[in-house]
């Protein structure tokens, strides 16, 4: 449906007829040219009236269209994009807003941060709604966030709202808020026309969702997710703005791996950095700080668009909780350009050796050769219930069954959280005694006297089953062949989920099993730990495969470096030691919110703020750090999108795209006001110009007859070429 | 106001043409001795053949050789040389006084000077030159005379005239044909715009009496390419006709048949072994000349 703006020009077009005009005026004004050859003028214009007519012809039209562009160009004529446009310019609107809030929206271009440049562009659409027209605003971030929940007509109100909005650490997913926008608009009464408009930086990682997405019916998916099912598809117009850089650069540490895990004082330790590079390959620098001291600093050149790695070592490390902050070079994302982690380092591993002094002995002389070691504590079994198993990084029971219901459930909550426990039988119990401990790797069924002319026996260590007991080595010295004297031995019966037996006596008397209970682990020997049940407390590898199964332990219930933002995490698997009564505060100080999912495991609602999380023990003045989150890196490898894809990956039936917000205003007026072809005209009208001035100008002169092949010398002499 | 040949020629001109000399590619029949092959045999060192003896013939010329080898009389003939008579027809019709443009000269005038630099050539190597003006009629015919003070009295007559109304090219070329008798050059300075079959007789009436002829078909650049920026009612310079014309648009077709007008001349001047120029009137008369004459000398070795 055409319409003019400008209708008063139309009476410009009377001006199509100055050619013909013109043509007619200068033909009675004709000057009189004497002139010797008529004869072959006449003969000429006999010869070419046909041409020469079709020529004028054309020269007239072209004349005349070029004036009619013109005039038309000055009317402003509207062509409308539906059959429906100019219902569509009086209809009332629901809008929905959804801003891309993932960190790399704070991509610095020439004209201002990307985040900056959408809430404008944002705003900008509100203020050209009409009144009435209703609007709610989404940010899309892991889950969506809603700004203005409900559509509302306060459109002042509204973009107050969107000034107001900072962007947040993690990655989004577009299409959840997308889905969770329409399904609001949906919500409203009155059959309206719904827009969408989100706005973001064109990276292509928060599109995944629509590309992975099935197109079906449902407005959730199997995962209880919104998704956008094709009826939406085919009725909401989706408008798109790409403001982010073409071609954008960036360079971000993503990962740390520390090794080992567990970190001693005097150890030395490499921290592991993962670089990630977005563009061409280029030079950086990589540093490393620890407790607010440069500790190394490497350059490195990574390939385009790749990930490498770089090795710092660290030694001469305290006692302590550390904080390792890994840096790159600033660049136009600073906020992926510091990746933060801790290291804890212990000046030992503390064990506590629970039994009789008849029965500890060999253990505690083993572990603790020196009285003065307060690594290592020994306790009689009365004693068990008024020690803080906490304060342990392992736990020998050595010859102490039978146990309180009290203290079994305080061992089995040890072991879960993450302790080791390590059981040695003894002759004090009788088999139904531990019948009550539920976490030993299997029941113990009988004690076993073995004959002297059996006894001695080869240890042999089974390797581990896959998922059972992790990374449990003897470590004994190459060559070795261990041989234990068993007099008695504790026979077991069938093997409990996650046990394995690890070591054996001979070829089927097993010597040592373990099981995975929860973080922790729990190790059984079949043999008590002093020298009436066997000669083990003896050997000389007696002290080795204490400490390994410490030290094994250990690494297994120890806390990562660093978490991941926007997740759920157990309390205690990222936080050591926590205690109910303890508060621990986010980075900016607030405490960080919990709950409880029952039986004393607490998670954490939402981990939305990067930085150090910290606690103030009780008794202590200086907040001790505990935890260190990072956003989720992904985001951090910039992919610019290509429309294409998002005409394939989203479906939907009316979308439109830009790459700035002026192109986005342009394309909303010309959706909604319908498409302006004066500035076509006006193209057409130059194209025209220039087709007529070759015209008459070139192409009539450029024919070439029969004197151009006369050439004719000096001498007069006519040679014919 | 300059007078005779130097009205037409500056020094500068003259002194380019000093050295030149036109030559015949035919023998001619002069009045006096020359340099230029006579058609008569004569009293040179030149040896032409034998011819039996017959009484009267002067007995020196009896070769006396051939006599004792065959015991017959034979008489040595020798080569005449005579000088040249140089005919300059200069045409006045009504379309030579076209001009395209006020820096170049009309036709005729351009005409006028051609037949000047030509005359002073011919003087200058003691030939004879006498000169035809003609326009609708045979206006004036002066005899060869081997005098600057002849030439010069020629050239205030032709001074004196301007281009006619109408043209009789074809005709007055059959008249003059007629009226030299004796073998001599003839150099036509026209734009030849007559009737063309008419022209290229009269041409070849010329070259039945055995005269050595030269075109200079003159012509102003317009002419050749139509090279007229806007429309304009034409008038015919000779019979007053007109037409209302745009020349850009006409000028293919113009170019073609003014192309196609050229080269038949050109074509049937060759035919006739008639010497055949086409002179543009943009292109400075001594330059002409002096190519012209330098390429004739050339092919006569």
């Amino acid at each position: 449906m055409l319409v003019f703006a400008n209708p008063a020009f139309l009476w410009a077009l009377t001006a199509a007829a100055i050619p013909l005009m013109l043509h007619m005026f200068q033909r009675r004004r004709t000057v009189v040219t004497p002139f010797p050859t008529l004869r072959f003028l006449k003969a000429a214009q006999k010869r070419s009236s046909s041409r020469v007519r079709f020529e004028n012809i054309l020269l007239w039209l072209l004349r005349t269209l070029l004036l009619l562009m013109l005039c038309l160009a000055f009317a402003m004529p509207v062509i409308r994009t539906t059959s429906a446009g100019s219902w569509l310019s009086r209809t009332r609107r629901d809008v929905a807003i959804v801003i891309d809030a993932s960190y790399s929206m704070n991509y610095e271009l020439d004209r201002g941060k990307v985040w900056e440049i959408c809430k404008d562009a944002a705003a900008a659409v509100i203020e050209g709604l009409l009144p009435g027209d209703r609007v709610c605003v989404y940010l899309a971030a892991e889950t969506p966030i809603p700004v203005i929940e409900k559509p509302t007509t306060e459109h002042a109100t509204v973009v107050q709202a969107i000034r107001a909005l900072t962007c947040l650490p993690g990655t989004s997913k577009i299409d959840e808020a997308v889905a969770t926008a329409i399904a609001a608009l949906e919500q409203q009464e009155g059959r309206r026309e719904r827009e969408v408009y989100v706005m973001t930086d064109g990276q292509s990682l928060p599109w995944h969702g629509f590309r992975d997405a099935e197109k079906h019916d449902e407005t959730v998916n199997s995962e209880g997710r919104p998704v956008i099912t094709r009826e939406q598809r085919d009725a909401v117009t989706f408008f798109a703005l790409l403001a982010g850089a073409k071609a954008p650069e960036n360079v971000w540490p993503s990962d740390v791996k520390i090794s080992p895990l567990i970190m001693l004082s005097g150890q030395t330790a490499r921290l592991n950095v993962r670089i990630g590079r977005s563009g061409s390959a280029k030079q950086i620098t990589v540093g490393v700080e620890i407790g607010g001291q440069e500790r190394g600093r490497r350059s490195v050149t990574p390939d385009a668009d790749s990930e490498t790695d770089v090795e710092f070592v660290v030694n001469g490390l305290e006692p302590g909780i550390h904080i390792a902050r890994i840096t790159t070079p600033n660049d136009a994302l600073p906020e992926d350009d510091e990746f933060l982690c801790l290291l804890r380092v212990r000046k030992q591993l503390p064990a506590l050796i629970v039994g009789p002094q008849n029965a500890t002995r060999y253990l505690k002389a083993a572990l603790a050769p020196g009285a003065a070691d307060d690594g290592v504590r020994q306790v009689d079994t009365a004693e068990l219930d008024s020690v803080d198993l906490r304060d342990y990084q392992a736990v020998f029971l050595c010859d102490v069954f039978p146990l309180s219901g009290q203290a079994v459930i305080r061992i089995e909550e040890y072991a879960q959280n993450g302790g080791v426990v390590i059981v040695f039988p003894g002759d004090r119990a009788e088999i139904p005694a531990y019948a009550d401990m539920e976490i030993l790797p299997a029941p113990p069924t009988a004690v076993e006297s073995i004959p002297v002319e059996l006894s001695a026996r080869p240890l042999r260590r089974i390797a581990n089953l896959s998922g059972q007991v992790v990374n449990f080595n003897m470590s004994l010295p190459p060559g070795t062949v261990p041989t234990v004297a068993l007099k008695r031995v504790l026979r077991l019966g069938a093997m409990r989920e996650n046990a394995a037996v690890l070591i054996t006596a001979g070829d089927d008397t097993p010597m040592l099993s373990g099981r995975a209970v929860g973080r922790g682990r729990v190790f059984m020997f079949t043999v008590s730990a002093e020298r009436d049940w066997s000669t083990f407390p003896l050997t000389a590898f007696f002290l080795p495969v204490a400490h390994q199964l410490i030290r094994q332990g250990a690494g297994a219930s120890v806390q990562p470096p660093h978490v991941v933002l926007n997740t759920q995490p157990l309390v205690n698997e990222v936080i050591p030691e926590y205690r109910e009564d303890e508060i621990i505060a986010t980075p900016s100080g607030n405490q960080l919110a919990m709950r409880d999912a029952g039986n004393r495991v607490y998670v954490i609602d939402s981990l939305s703020e990067p930085g150090v999380y910290t606690r103030v023990r009780a008794g202590a003045e200086t907040p001790e750090p505990v935890m260190a989150a990072n956003a989720d890196r992904t985001e951090s490898r910039l992919i610019p999108l290509a429309p294409a894809e998002i005409e394939e990956w989203t479906s939907f039936k009316k979308l439109f795209f830009a790459n700035d917000p002026e192109e986005l205003t342009k394309l909303v007026d010309e959706y909604r006001n319908g498409r302006s072809l004066a500035e076509i005209c006006l193209w057409l009208a130059l194209l025209l110009a220039l087709l007529e001035w070759w015209f008459a100008n070139r192409a009539l002169r450029k024919q070439t007859g029969a004197s151009e092949k006369l050439v004719v010398d000096l001498a007069g002499k006519v040679v014919t070429q | 106001m300059s007078e005779g040949i130097a009205a037409f020629l500056n020094p500068a001109q003259m002194a380019k043409l000093n050295r030149l000399a036109l030559n015949s590619r035919y023998v001619v029949e002069g009045t006096l001795a020359g340099r230029h092959r006579s058609a008569q045999k004569g009293a040179s060192t030149e040896f032409a053949d034998h011819r039996s003896y017959m009484p009267g013939d002067d007995l020196k010329r009896i070769d006396w050789k051939v006599l004792g080898r065959t015991d017959k009389y034979f008489i040595r003939r020798y080569q005449d040389e005579t000088n040249l008579r140089v005919y300059l027809l200069v045409d006045r019709s009504g379309s030579m006084g076209y001009s395209s443009s006020p820096d170049l000269p009309s036709k005729f005038k351009y005409a006028c000077t051609l037949a000047a630099a030509v005359s002073y050539v011919v003087l200058k190597a003691r030939d004879a030159v006498g000169m035809c003006i003609y326009g609708e009629k045979l206006d004036v015919s002066l005899p060869c005379k081997n005098s600057f003070n002849e030439l010069n009295n020629t050239l205030k007559i032709l001074q004196g005239y301007k281009p006619a109304k109408g043209t009789a090219g074809a005709d007055v070329m059959h008249q003059i044909a007629e009226s030299i008798n004796r073998r001599a050059m003839i150099i036509i300075i026209s734009d030849l715009l007559d009737d063309q079959p008419e022209i290229i007789k009269a041409l070849a009436h010329f070259r039945k009496n055995l005269h050595d002829v030269i075109v200079l078909h003159t012509l102003d650049p317009v002419e050749l390419n139509l090279d007229l920026k806007r429309g304009a009612e034409f008038e015919d310079m000779e019979n007053g006709e007109r037409l209302i014309a745009d020349p850009r648009s006409l000028a293919k077709e113009y170019k073609d048949l003014m192309g196609e007008f050229v080269d038949k001349y050109r074509k049937a001047c060759a035919e006739m072994k008639v010497d055949y120029r086409l002179v543009k009137t943009d292109e400075p008369i001594d330059t002409f000349v002096r190519a012209y004459l330098e390429e004739r000398k050339r092919m006569s070795r």
